[in-house]
């Protein structure tokens, strides 16, 4: 075999070691990621899910290109001689091939950017059209939710399904992050300034708040409950607590 | 050189030959006291910052006095009074006939200094992997109590920042001292001196960040976000003035090499003609003189808040944690870079010489390597996503975050363009580069989830996030500085590193890294924060999984520390170029003598000459 045929036999081999990892990824992705994932209850969360299954399937060609070539190197390219090999050939660069690789991750770069500030686009809507607002403090080691327009206020966090939720966040001492890990929704108490951030739950049931900022001794339990309930039920929940500052 | 020259170097006179690593511990020790017992004595001890000021003050003594003793402030202090360094000093200061002696010295030989940031290297490394051994086995079941929550906060900071600073000492230090220098045909390093200086500096700064958990009281991550950080105890002092420290360390390490590769070159070593090693080295040396400077303000800052009662970071007097988020970014995204160039350099090299084949596209990569520096500082705010500061300003940085990926793909390019249709030759060096390019391709895309807002909107300040940083330090830039250290140690020591123990620590912290940080990728997932001391249930697996993983990574890492000390001692002898690389490092002998070259050669091509040159 002259080593034109050996090196078209090698594409063949990576072409179809790319191919197998490649479904393998795609497979991983679509169905991996999002049984790993919690069940979302807001569509911001699906669509944080939707895009870690689309960028696992976007990537998995390129990290499949990647083991393929090392694949192939490792079984077909290795030397089995004794001793330092004999020089390889003298390729010094490949104008066709840096350029297709500098298009194609460019182009991959593009899409990144496209999805993901439509993305953002979309996800705005909940915060401007917001039904509803919440005070979250964070302290030392607890949450506390204010309900606006009421003088209710509770550790567990109640909310209505279907409603547009904005929570304006803040802290009394250091810096803690708030996050519903069902709903897809971060943002940090700092303390001495409010941040805001929006959600639509769209799933009634219980789901959990956790702190995301290391903030001292029981950074571990500061975590809390949020209850989605019908409007009905939220409703005749608020109007039995009692007012509280 | 005359008979007089030399017995005045052997017997000569003088407190320069009387200073070695033990009389800088004991001067360290007494300036210290002194500073801690005068703080002590002057200072108002009902005032706020006391306690804080004593802890600073302190630490500067340590410094100072540990620099004084090792002789850094001799040499200026003879210039100063008119007696300058006559040869004889200059000969003992290289390490002259000193043997063992002088790898305890202010030796100012370049290859003496390396092998010191080998040493120096492994402390870090090697404490800091002792503290994550800590946290995982903390972490092994759910309310576990290995140690309390208290001194588990304080391991998290300290583990992150001694790991940081060994990562980016680890192949920028031992090698772009040791053989930088001689890959360009130069004598020794531009400035020998602050080479010696910046090498103690660094050796000067390890022990506060020990001491600093020692007594403890901290927990602000190694992030040291404010106001957490105003809380901890006095602990936090001694860990920002060893970051201080290290800043200084670490601008007088870059301002060196920088100058060494511009300026040192032999007659043809054209900057095209220059090893990837040495550009790469110049790039990340340049990056850290821009990012570092951000470490050392926001350090200082942070020290002025509880020292003197200013308010930089402190809400309640009118200052922003976010403000101590952005210097505190504006320093650590590029400094992943720091990191992370060097020991590309050297994979690149590795890859070359190990393929039988000539670098692929040598301009490309530099301009790759050129864009990852760009870039890298335009990137700081996508850490602050989710932190509430400037929600407008998240798609410009979604921008340049997902850019960088182009030129990161670049370096993969180049690595797969290298070994493409080599004769592939797998000896260590090569295995590691090889587990480099596994390793790099998970924590690069797992970067290009983080970037996009709504992923990072959920997945910020979990441990998804920790297991795709541990497969860029861990599984890239640790498995380049292994690959590093297998491939130039025959040129340090004159042997190889046990070929069979390699091997064997090779497997255990491959499958280690892929065993811990794939399930700690799950934990993420599934919604764990990070930096919990202990966990709910439904984490449980994943997080036992980690630890043995964690385990296994220690293991292999003992076994390689075991391969390293007996090869060093007795390992198979190598001769002075036995991968058959065609860089100037392997055509010097072995071992290489005190200023490299007798005649410096004249260079007529690049050294990846493969398969061309007709000798």
């Amino acid at each position: 075999m002259t080593s034109n045929d050996n090196h078209k036999n090698n594409l063949r081999q990576i072409f179809w070691i790319w191919l197998a990892i490649t479904v393998f990824g795609v497979v991983v992705g679509i169905y991996g990621t999002p049984w790993l994932m919690p069940t979302a209850a807001s569509d911001t969360m699906h669509l944080s899910i939707l895009t870690m299954v689309v960028f696992t399937v976007a990537a998995a060609p390129v990290a499949a290109l990647v083991y393929a070539v090392v694949i192939v190197a490792l079984t077909k390219w290795r030397y089995r001689g004794e001793g330092i090999p004999p020089d390889g050939p003298p390729i010094r660069g490949n104008n066709p091939a840096t350029s297709a690789w500098l298009v194609v991750s460019t182009l991959l770069t593009v899409f990144l950017l496209v999805w993901g500030l439509a993305l953002l686009a979309v996800d705005n809507g909940a915060e401007s059209k917001s039904e509803m607002t919440i005070d979250v403090t964070g302290q030392q080691w607890v949450w506390s939710f204010g309900y606006a327009g009421t003088q209710v206020h509770s550790h567990d966090l109640f909310l209505p399904v279907d409603t547009d939720v904005k929570f304006e966040v803040t802290s009394k001492d250091v810096v803690h992050g708030f996050w519903i890990v069902q709903m897809g929704i971060k943002v940090n108490a700092n303390p001495g300034a409010i941040t805001t951030t929006a959600v639509t739950p769209n799933r009634v049931g219980t789901f959990d708040i956790r702190c995301t900022e290391i903030c001292g001794l029981n950074h571990a339990f500061m975590v809390t409950r949020v209850h989605v309930l019908t409007k009905k039920n939220f409703e005749q929940w608020l109007a039995s607590q009692p007012a509280t500052n | 050189m005359n008979s007089t020259l030399e017995q005045h170097h052997v017997v000569g006179g003088g407190l320069l030959r009387r200073l070695n690593f033990g009389t800088a511990a004991v001067s360290g020790l007494i300036f210290g006291f002194i500073a801690w017992a005068l703080s002590h004595h002057f200072l108002d001890d009902s005032g706020q910052g006391f306690a804080d000021q004593v802890t600073v003050l302190t630490g500067c003594g340590w410094v100072v006095g540990f620099l004084l003793g090792i002789g850094a402030l001799t040499g200026p202090g003879k210039w100063f009074t008119g007696r300058d360094q006559n040869h004889a000093d200059e000969m003992y200061l290289a390490g002259k006939d000193l043997g063992r002696k002088r790898y305890f010295q202010y030796t100012t030989d370049h290859k003496v200094v390396g092998v010191q940031y080998i040493i120096a290297t492994m402390v870090l490394l090697g404490a800091g992997g002792i503290l994550a051994m800590g946290i995982r086995t903390n972490l092994l079941t759910p309310g576990n109590h290995f140690v309390n929550q208290q001194v588990y906060n304080g391991f998290l900071g300290v583990h992150g920042m001694l790991m940081i600073l060994g990562l980016i000492v680890a192949v920028a230090g031992p090698w772009a001292n040791f053989i930088l220098p001689i890959q360009v045909g130069a004598r020794d390093m531009a400035f020998p001196r602050l080479n010696a200086l910046s090498l103690w500096t660094l050796i000067a700064a390890i022990p506060l960040l020990l001491g600093s958990l020692a007594i403890g009281a901290m927990d602000m991550g190694w992030v040291t976000q404010g106001p957490i950080s105003d809380q901890s105890g006095i602990g936090f002092d001694l860990f920002a003035m060893s970051i201080i420290t290290f800043t200084i360390s670490t601008t007088v390490a870059g301002v060196n090499t920088i100058c060494t590769v511009l300026t040192m070159r032999t007659k043809g070593m054209t900057m095209e003609r220059l090893p990837i090693f040495a550009w790469a080295s110049i790039f990340a040396a340049g990056l850290g003189l821009y990012a570092f400077p951000f470490f050392l303000v926001v350090m200082s800052l942070n020290l002025a808040d509880r020292m003197v009662g200013t308010s930089f970071f402190i809400a309640s007097g009118g200052g922003t944690g976010w403000l101590q988020e952005n210097l505190f970014w504006l320093m650590g995204h590029p400094e992943v870079y720091v990191i992370l160039l060097p020991a590309v350099g050297a994979i690149l090299e590795i890859a070359s010489v190990f393929s039988r084949k000539p670098l692929f596209s040598y301009r490309t990569v530099i301009g790759g390597m050129a864009g990852l520096c760009g870039l890298s500082a335009l990137v700081w705010a996508h850490h602050m996503f989710t932190t509430g500061w400037a929600p407008t300003l998240g798609g410009p940085f979604m921008l340049t975050t997902e850019l960088i990926s182009i030129p990161t793909g670049v370096i993969f390019l180049v690595l797969l363009g290298t070994i493409w249709r080599g004769n592939i030759w797998m000896k260590m060096p090569m295995i590691w580069v090889f587990g480099f390019i596994v390793n790099f391709i998970v924590g690069g895309i797992t970067g290009i989830y983080l970037s996009d807002i709504p992923v990072d909107n959920q997945m910020h300040g979990t441990m998804f996030v920790v297991a795709h940083f541990h497969y860029v330090f861990v599984g890239s830039v640790l498995f380049g500085a292994i690959g590093a250290l297998f491939y130039w140690f025959p040129k340090v020591s004159g042997r190889f590193i046990d070929e069979k123990m390699g091997r064997i620590s090779f497997w255990l912290v491959f499958i280690g890294t892929h065993v811990t940080f794939i399930s700690m990728f799950v934990s993420g997932l599934r919604g764990m924060s990070r930096r919990y001391s202990s966990y709910a249930l439904i984490f449980e697996h994943t997080n036992f999984i980690t630890t043995i993983g964690a385990y296994m990574i220690m293991a292999g890492m003992l076994v390689l520390l075991g391969a390293v000390i007996t090869s060093w001692r007795s390992g198979e002898p190598s001769g002075p170029n036995p991968w058959g690389g065609k860089s100037l490092e392997w055509m010097v002998p072995t071992p290489v003598p005190l200023e490299n070259f007798e005649v410096l050669p004249v260079i007529t091509s690049d050294p990846y000459t493969y398969g061309e040159a007709k000798s």
